[in-house]
């Protein structure tokens, strides 16, 4: 007996002791007969009990991982290395396989971009939402995050490329695809914290999708602080650059009002070099407001360097906006000053912005079949999905963004 | 143009994965302990078959992983006995022995999280990572403490009160960043990457918010209801204070002080005995909370309801019998009793669990799977063999980097070297 269990590929060798309940005993005799090749000597089968040795987590990881094929390298940046894919039980069904990248530079285990993708990625099911299909990890403990395949570029690339021509009516569905992605966003009680044109990619029917959730956040608790410190500069609402810490979905709607006023222009709405020169520039079209057109603006953390003594700036004209957005008319222009009132509470909410009459009168927009769209965007989509959030096109960092801790 | 909290709900992955009836969540939970037993019998049987192997052999080859907890515990690893003893069969833990272990692991949480100061959110969320991540593995693979350490750390993370994995570890005695990190992927894997979890602490938190106002009379009626605000108010005011008790007729003011205590008990049961139980994984956020809050004042959560659903309908019915039953459960750990026990019977009671749950931890300390006792080599195993293929891949270079300075030397020597450039010597 001494010997027996060396010889004996069984753990429970018959008749040393007899199971007590019945269902297990049947349960074990499967287990048992699977492994019955295994010998506990060679050295590979020191973790094979017949399931390979695996957690059921373990399991279900890789039963979801042999779902997809990974194929050729679209992009790599810093965070992450992204890949062409399919389901391998339909390999005409694409997906782009975003593989995270361990960061040496984080300490903490996996990080909070990934967290934050995975955590309300999950949860977002909405035409105008990339989809997730699906997460896994690999052997190198990578996390991999399977998403939809949108291969016709993004909303900046589009609006650079001077080889597609436009007009208001495309405007406007593009505009409506995205509101409805921020107001779903919005009522899941998710803030988005980094919409701009790179994010917004587009699908092969031309559906335009709200990606990179890696700022991404619940809404707080009221009185509950978050980090001000959020969102690409050109697309930060007034006040998260005076400090703001509590704030809602406000903060979403004046980014996506940027975009919309982008697409019109074919420029950058608001751009700038710092991010105190972000604040000139945005007071340069809407003005310095005082404590009646915003009630509580100086209490704000840095109202005090930036506005207190600033001469006074009066908001540009009506006229001022017909001239520079011609393509969104009088009524777009209505609902755009409506997204981008600067006192937040004085803000249209997504659901009031899809209710605003822009989007029922004339022109209708344009139906999503007879959009124009750009050539080859898979590459474009592989360049977008690995970058980080905070990140501008020109690859000016805002490293700060990044490096702080967001609440 | 507005999601309800149930389309919300069902699209959420808390309903999706995470929801189950009584009798699959116990099917589950057996077939977790089986494939448990079976490997921890396994890895003990290979263990001592390499023991007695070495025995026989005196010099053990090298190649053998010396990976046997076991053997340290000399008693019976004394070298006469050596195969016999070791031929006894393992006895491993039963699920209901398993669930009380995860139970205590879920309350060593809670204090855990009173001791490291996090928002309660942020232990709830833990706990319930705990209950998901023990689905789907045995305490008997993966022991508690750190597992519930490290699952704080992650639950820091997704709430947004991240920590500095350095400082999170120095807050404990003998506790390494690496025991705090090593198991993240473990976890995260077991949670299937569902890391949202949806509380019913801002439901309870509207639910008061709203009854305030009833109470004020500013409250606005849903269409189908034609009571006005102010019949609202009177209508509250008279509610008895117990089911089928007398009617009564509080101010504004005292009324507010009831809403105030229902509040408090009805969050303090959220926070204990919903996460101590299994409600989570067999009801909804509002269901958990109503039942809360019927625990603390029936008369009121009944008349919240019925502003909410007509009581003649259906599903008036309906719902009253769920979050009664939701009730049950919550009202059935024994956190709920304890304002209401006796002090020499709480203290009988607790001195008798905790004799069980130690009597489980010491049949624990004889099933422990060997292969799986520390996580942090055992992930340090995991990341060498993704680092081997990065070595490969570095050794390539460096011979390809030496090909190409072997080639520029030869043509160097056969051209002779690059002559100086102008101005220079």
């Amino acid at each position: 007996m001494a010997v027996s269990p060396v010889l004996s590929p069984k753990p429970n060798p018959p008749g040393t002791k007899a199971t007590t309940n019945a269902s297990k005993a049947k349960a074990l005799a499967i287990l048992n007969h699977s492994r019955s090749v295994s010998s506990p000597i060679a050295p590979s089968a020191a973790t094979t009990p017949g399931d390979g040795g695996q957690d059921l987590a373990e399991q279900m990881n890789d039963e979801v991982r042999r779902q997809f094929v990974s194929g050729s390298r679209l992009g790599e940046g810093t965070y992450a290395i992204v890949y062409r894919g399919h389901f391998r039980s339909d390999p005409s069904k694409l997906v782009a396989i975003k593989k995270m990248k361990l960061n040496a530079e984080f300490k903490d285990g996996i990080t909070l971009d990934s967290i934050r993708e995975m955590r309300h990625l999950c949860e977002l099911d909405h035409p105008n939402i990339i989809k997730l299909y699906a997460v896994f990890t690999t052997k190198d403990q990578n996390i991999s995050l399977v998403l939809e395949h949108l291969p016709r570029g993004d909303l900046e690339g589009l609006w650079k490329d001077h080889s597609i021509m436009y007009g208001g009516a495309d405007i406007k569905s593009w505009s409506n695809m995205l509101c409805q992605a921020v107001w779903f966003c919005h009522e899941s009680r998710v803030l988005h914290r980094d919409i701009k044109g790179n994010n917004l990619l587009i699908a092969a029917d031309n559906t335009l999708k709200l990606a990179d959730f890696g700022l991404a956040r619940g809404f707080a608790d009221p009185g509950r602080p978050m980090t001000s410190n959020v969102i690409t500069r050109f697309y930060r609402p007034p006040e998260l650059l005076l400090g703001s810490q509590h704030y809602g979905g406000c903060v979403d709607i004046w980014s996506t009002a940027c975009v919309i006023a982008e697409l019109a222009l074919r420029d950058f709405f608001l751009p700038s070099e710092t991010d105190l020169a972000q604040l000139s520039v945005i007071t340069d079209v809407f003005g310095i407001p005082t404590e009646t057109d915003w009630p509580g603006i100086s209490s704000l953390r840095h109202w005090e360097v930036n506005f207190k003594s600033a001469a006074p700036k009066r908001p540009q004209p009506l006229s001022f906006w017909r001239q520079r957005l011609p393509l969104l008319g009088d009524d777009g222009i209505d609902l755009l000053r409506g997204m981008m009132a600067m006192d937040p509470a004085k803000r249209l909410s997504a659901e009031q912005v899809l209710k605003h009459a822009y989007w029922t009168n004339y022109p209708r927009p344009t139906k999503k079949e007879d959009l124009p769209r750009q050539g080859d965007g898979e590459k474009k989509m592989g360049e977008d999905l690995k970058r980080a959030g905070g990140e501008l096109e020109s690859g000016r960092t805002d490293k700060v963004a990044r490096k702080l801790n967001f609440g | 143009m507005k999601l309800t909290e149930d389309d919300l709900y069902r699209r959420s992955s808390q309903y999706k994965h995470w929801c189950f009836t009584p009798s699959k969540l116990a099917l589950l939970r057996q077939k977790t302990n089986i494939q448990a037993s079976e490997r921890v019998k396994a890895n003990v049987a290979r263990q001592r078959a390499q023991r007695a192997k070495n025995l026989d052999t005196t010099s053990a080859s090298d190649s053998e992983r010396a990976n046997t907890p076991g053997v340290e515990n000399g008693a019976d690893g004394a070298s006469g006995n050596g195969g016999a003893v070791g031929d006894k069969e393992v006895d491993c833990l039963t699920v209901a022995e398993e669930m009380r272990l995860v139970d205590k692991f879920c309350e060593t949480a809670l204090e855990l999280g009173n001791f490291i100061k996090v928002p309660a959110e942020v232990t709830a969320t833990t706990i319930q990572y705990l209950r998901r991540f023990y689905l789907y593995n045995s305490p008997m693979t993966y022991e508690g403490q750190n597992i519930a350490r490290a699952t704080m750390f992650i639950a820091c993370k997704t709430e947004g009160w991240h920590i500095p994995s350095s400082d999170y570890a120095a807050k404990f005695a003998n506790v390494t960043q690496e025991q705090v990190l090593a198991p993240e992927h473990l976890i995260i894997q077991a949670l299937r990457f569902n890391l949202e979890v949806r509380h019913p602490f801002r439901g309870l938190k509207g639910a008061h918010v709203e009854l305030g106002e009833m109470v004020k009379g500013t409250y606005v009626p849903l269409e189908w209801d034609k009571r006005t605000g102010t019949q609202i108010q009177s209508e509250i005011l008279k509610l008895p204070k117990r089911a089928g008790g007398a009617p009564m007729n509080l101010s504004e003011s005292d009324f507010r002080k009831r809403l105030e205590y229902d509040y408090g008990v009805a969050s303090n049961i959220l926070k204990t005995s919903a996460q101590l139980t299994d409600t989570y994984f067999h009801y909804t956020p509002s269901q958990i909370m109503l039942a809360a809050h019927l625990l603390a004042d029936e008369p009121l959560t009944l008349f919240l309801l019925a502003t909410k659903v007509p009581p003649p309908s259906p599903i008036y019915s309906k719902t009253v019998d769920t979050i009664r039953a939701c009730a049950a459960k919550l009202s059935s750990h024994r956190s709920y009793t304890d304002s209401s026990t006796s002090l020499e019977d709480k203290e009988a009671r607790d001195k008798k669990e905790k004799a069980e749950v130690l009597a489980i931890i010491k049949k624990l300390r004889q099933c422990r799977d060997p292969d799986k006792m520390d996580l942090v080599k055992l992930n340090e195993a995991h990341k060498r063999d993704a680092v081997h293929d990065g070595e490969l891949d570095e050794r390539k270079a460096k011979r390809r980097r030496l090909d190409r300075e072997n080639a520029q030397k030869e043509a160097d020597e056969f051209w002779g070297p690059e002559l100086p450039k102008n101005g220079a010597k």
